[in-house]
């Protein structure tokens, strides 16, 4: 296994199928990161970050049940495991105290 | 309008992405699509659709990673989905045991590291050597190639059918010039070049030049860097320098214009600079003047030789036209004369030199080709160790073989297995002697003379290595390729196949082999280095020890009466002579007319002009009469060949071109070993001096030296001392053969070096298989000693064998080697015996080694372990 760390636009990508949970598929995540971030992403970009991320064990994919959206076909729903989770609230933690350390000067 | 994405981009989606992601992608692709028709509009849609294509073009997503069989709920998918969904996988499995063979090939090298050692040496000296041969032949091949319009040029030699001589007649020049319609351009100029002193201001140096005619420049075309040659050498004022000379003189290369004295003596102004001429030309020069300035009486006559002449032809006319064109004109000016010109292209003078019967005989190429054949031999010396140290430990490998086998690899898996084994270490190997190569090219360079290097830049180098990489893969992995894949597992695995034996005979032969090139290469070094040794320490018929050579330059040319006396003052000094050229640098000829002469016969002889006491200083020894005296300006000596050609029986008193024949001293060598002793005439002709020859008394050396120094300061200003030794001088001559003679050595020290690493192997090999006999056998009372014999003996029948094999083909190609000399040394019986002792004695040294390590272990440890 790769390293755990989670780079910005892994973070993104994580936070974007987290949102979307349960309807998770590239096109989603693609739409949901350029309406919440409003900066236009690239398809494969988002497809080798969750590659990725699978690959650190942080989503995990199944296929999804047939649609008629897509004309038969299935989709591959990505889904945020534990590790994921856990990863996206030590970031956020990490921020946090980052935040609070912060001394109220600083901003004077 | 269509509201469709851009085919092609889908067509490069298909054409590149994973198969088994394409469905997925493509749905995310159009769904994206149609949203963003909705947004942005149809033109930005199709643009992104373009871009997302491009960006999913990627490592991670055209190969095969996320997707897990176990995934798959096989529940929800129909049977003909799933079936074409497998066939459309990438497979794994190439990927996979790539993975594996490196992992285990890296595993066999690092296990075994002596083996591995000896392998990569072997192989890296081998590489390195035939890198470094290549480089020079490379090189060689290119000399005289450079030159533009070099398909027309042509250097003219002339021949009776069966001699052949390379110097020309002066007129012969214009003559061709005038009367040969073919020809476009002729140029001439002597056979000497003069080092003369170049004057500028302040500045002054010694640079060598020629005098050449008009079209010179026309034939050989240099980049100029200012002025007009071809223009400029048509002026007798004028001079034409190289960009380093008149670097040394003016500083700067923009010179034309200036003016520089020449040998302290005429003033000339520069007409033209031109770039260094390169170091693979034959025709060298620093300087060049017109040659109507140098010209004298006897070079207008057809009678004496002293010019080398190359001609242009007009485009569109071959050689054979030409030749056919030029036959009679010899004739046409000297009556009688049988001679015909032949043309040989200019590219092929430096290599394809020699005559022999009026037809190009080769020449230096045979040095080249048997190079070519070292480098590759030594290749393959180092390749027949790796086949040997692999087949030899194939039965340790046998297992896994068979194991692989088993689980259901191909026989040609196998063999591409040990391909990339070979492969990988002669890639290691290659990277080893690249860097060899690059710290010795240095050292390399001195000894062949030359200025070769590689350039890491360049494609050719590229293209070799990968050609020399691959050749040497293929060769020392197709043996253990193709033997060990053919293994039958079940045999294997049954420990059937653990003997020794494998491959034996094979191993045997190799060895032989190796053995037998070791051998060669000591039984040539030998017989060339005592060639060698004869050629530095034979009687020439003069003596050239202690005689110092000094050029009659600047204002010495008026003053040698005085010198020469001055000279003789000095008790340091013996004797001393003046010739009108050293006596290996003869070059002129002349045709001799005598009372009773037969009307058919050419009777031209080698002339010299010589000064006072040349026999004396020399210690040439007469056969009859004397040495000249300050009257005999009309007389001449010949040689003992020139006696046998006239035929004379009292040749003393004899009339000979107006003069006549005072004294016949004994035969002494005035060229190289390769040629005959030939008829030669001296005449006394002191006006006509270019050397001083000064034999200095014994143990007298710096005195002598001093003295001389003193002296030309004295007479000479203005121009540095400068002396040669004769034996010096000679020894130039052998110039090729040295370097062979060197070679020979250095890459008979290492195919020897290499045989004897892969012997080293084996040796250790074979004493590792046979721990346990040897145990057994001194556990039974076997001694020490007949140990050694026991594992030495098996090596010692290979060496005698090859002894025999190599001998009579040794034999073959020095006997070959040595009838390119005249004079040479006989091969006798005892240098095969002294190269077989010597190659026995490698042998026994390195195999023994390994035989008494084995033979001292004591046998509770080799017998413990059972």
């Amino acid at each position: 296994m790769k390293g755990t760390y989670l780079g910005e636009f892994e973070e993104v990508v994580l936070l974007a199928v987290a949102i979307r949970s349960g309807d998770a598929y590239g096109a989603a995540i693609v739409t949901e990161i350029e309406q919440q971030m409003s900066r236009s992403v690239n398809l494969g970009a988002v497809h080798s970050a969750l590659n990725r991320l699978a690959e650190k064990g942080l989503v995990t994919s199944a296929l999804g049940g047939v649609t008629t959206e897509r004309g038969g076909r299935r989709k591959r729903l990505y889904s945020v495991t534990a590790a994921g989770q856990r990863a996206l609230q030590e970031v956020r933690q990490l921020r946090n105290q980052m935040w609070e350390a912060i001394p109220n000067t600083a901003w004077s | 309008m269509k509201t469709s994405p851009p085919r092609w981009a889908t067509r490069l989606l298909y054409l590149v992405c994973a198969p088994n992601r394409i469905d997925e992608l493509e749905d995310d692709l159009n769904e994206l699509f149609y949203e963003r028709i909705e947004s942005v509009g149809l033109r930005q849609a199709r643009w992104r659709y373009i871009k997302d294509v491009l960006s999913l073009v990627r490592p991670s997503l055209v190969r095969p990673s996320l997707v897990r069989p176990s995934l798959l709920r096989p529940s929800l998918l129909r049977p003909s989905l799933i079936k074409r969904q497998e066939s459309f996988y990438p497979k794994q499995t190439s990927m996979t045991m790539l993975r594996n063979y490196l992992k285990i090939a890296f595993r066999n090298l690092t296990k075994n590291k002596a083996y591995s050692a000896i392998n990569i040496t072997g192989l890296s000296i081998g590489m390195a050597c035939s890198l470094l041969i290549g480089l020079w032949v490379l090189d060689e091949f290119n000399v005289n190639k450079g030159y533009k319009d070099g398909d027309r040029i042509y250097f003219i030699r002339l021949t009776d059918g069966i001699s052949t001589s390379e110097i020309m007649p002066g007129p012969l020049a214009a003559a061709l010039k005038k009367d040969i319609p073919a020809v476009e351009k002729v140029t001439k100029f002597t056979v000497w070049s003069n080092d003369f002193l170049l004057n500028a201001g302040q500045q002054s140096s010694k640079k060598t030049g020629i005098y050449a005619t008009e079209d010179f420049f026309d034939i050989f075309q240099y980049p100029v860097l200012q002025g007009n040659p071809s223009l400029a050498i048509q002026l007798p004022n004028s001079i034409i320098i190289t960009r380093n000379t008149a670097q040394t003189l003016f500083g700067r290369i923009d010179a034309v214009g200036q003016t520089l004295r020449l040998n302290n003596d005429k003033y000339y102004r520069i007409g033209a600079v031109i770039d260094n001429v390169p170091a693979n030309l034959s025709v060298q020069f620093d300087w060049i003047v017109n040659f109507t300035v140098s010209e004298e009486d006897w070079m207008k006559t057809w009678g004496s030789r002293s010019f080398l002449t190359y001609v242009k032809l007009k485009p569109n006319t071959t050689q054979s036209q030409a030749e056919a064109s030029m036959k009679g004109i010899l004739k046409r000016y000297i009556p009688d004369n049988k001679e015909i010109p032949v043309l040989q292209p200019i590219g092929d003078t430096y290599l394809y030199g020699n005559y022999i019967n009026g037809k190009p005989m080769g020449g230096r190429i045979s040095y080249v080709q048997t190079f070519t054949l070292v480098g590759l031999l030594i290749l393959l010396i180092a390749c027949v160790n790796f086949m040997n140290l692999s087949t030899a430990r194939s039965a340790k490998r046998a297992k896994e073989v068979g194991v692989r086998k088993v689980v259901g690899a191909s026989r040609w898996a196998l063999a591409g297995q040990f391909f990339g084994e070979s492969i990988l270490l002669n890639l290691v190997a290659a990277i080893v002697a690249v860097l060899l190569v690059i710290s010795l090219l240095p050292g390399v360079n001195q000894v062949v003379d030359k200025h070769l290097s590689i350039d890491l830049l360049s494609p050719m180098i590229w293209f070799y290595l990968v050609i020399l990489v691959g050749v040497t893969s293929l060769l020392a992995g197709i043996y253990p390729a193709l033997f060990l894949s053919a293994m039958q597992p079940a045999k294997v695995l049954k420990g059937v196949f653990a003997k020794v034996s494998a491959g034996a005979t094979f191993r045997k032969s190799l060895v032989v082999f190796q053995f037998s090139l070791s051998l060669f290469f000591i039984i040539g070094m030998l017989i060339i280095g005592r060639q060698m040794a004869y050629i530095r320490t034979k009687q020439l018929g003069l003596d050239r020890q202690n005689i110092i050579h000094l050029p009659v330059e600047g204002e010495l040319r008026g003053k040698m009466e005085t010198l020469r006396q001055e000279l003789q003052r000095s008790n340091a000094i013996r004797s001393v002579t003046t010739v009108g050229e050293l006596p290996i640098q003869i070059g002129s000829t002349t045709s001799l007319n005598w009372p009773g002469k037969d009307a058919k016969r050419d009777g031209s002889v080698t002339t010299m002009k010589v000064g006072l006491d040349f026999a004396k200083t020399l210690d040439i020894q007469f056969v009859a009469g004397h040495d000249f005296g300050p009257a005999d300006t009309m007389n001449c000596i010949v040689n003992e060949s020139t006696v046998r050609m006239m035929n004379l029986k009292n040749p003393v008193g004899t009339e000979i071109n107006k003069g006549h024949i005072i004294g016949v001293v004994r035969d002494f060598h005035t060229s190289s070993f390769h040629d005959p002793i030939r008829p030669l005439l001296l005449t006394y002709y002191p006006k006509w001096t270019n050397d001083f020859l000064i034999k200095t008394s014994p143990g007298k050396m710096t005195e002598a030296l001093t003295i001389i120094e003193q002296l030309t300061h004295q007479l000479n200003p203005g121009y540095p001392f400068t002396y040669h030794f004769l034996d010096e001088t000679y020894e130039k001559l052998y110039r090729s053969e040295t370097l062979v003679n060197r070679l020979i050595n250095f890459f008979g020290v290492l195919a020897i070096l290499i045989s004897c690493l892969g012997l080293f192997g084996l040796a250790t090999f074979s004493a590792e298989q046979r721990t346990k006999e040897i145990g057994v056998r001194k556990v039974l009372g076997a001694s020490v000693s007949s140990i050694v014999a026991l594992l030495s003996k098996d090596f010692l029948k290979l060496v005698l064998l090859a002894i025999v094999i190599a001998s009579p083909i040794a034999w073959y190609a020095m006997t070959k080697w040595l009838q390119n000399f005249t004079y040479k040394i006989d091969i006798e019986w005892w240098m095969f015996m002294l190269a077989s002792l010597l190659a026995v004695g490698i042998a026994l040294l390195t195999v023994g080694f390994q035989s008494i390590k084995t033979a001292l272990i004591n046998p509770i440890k080799s017998l413990r372990s059972e």
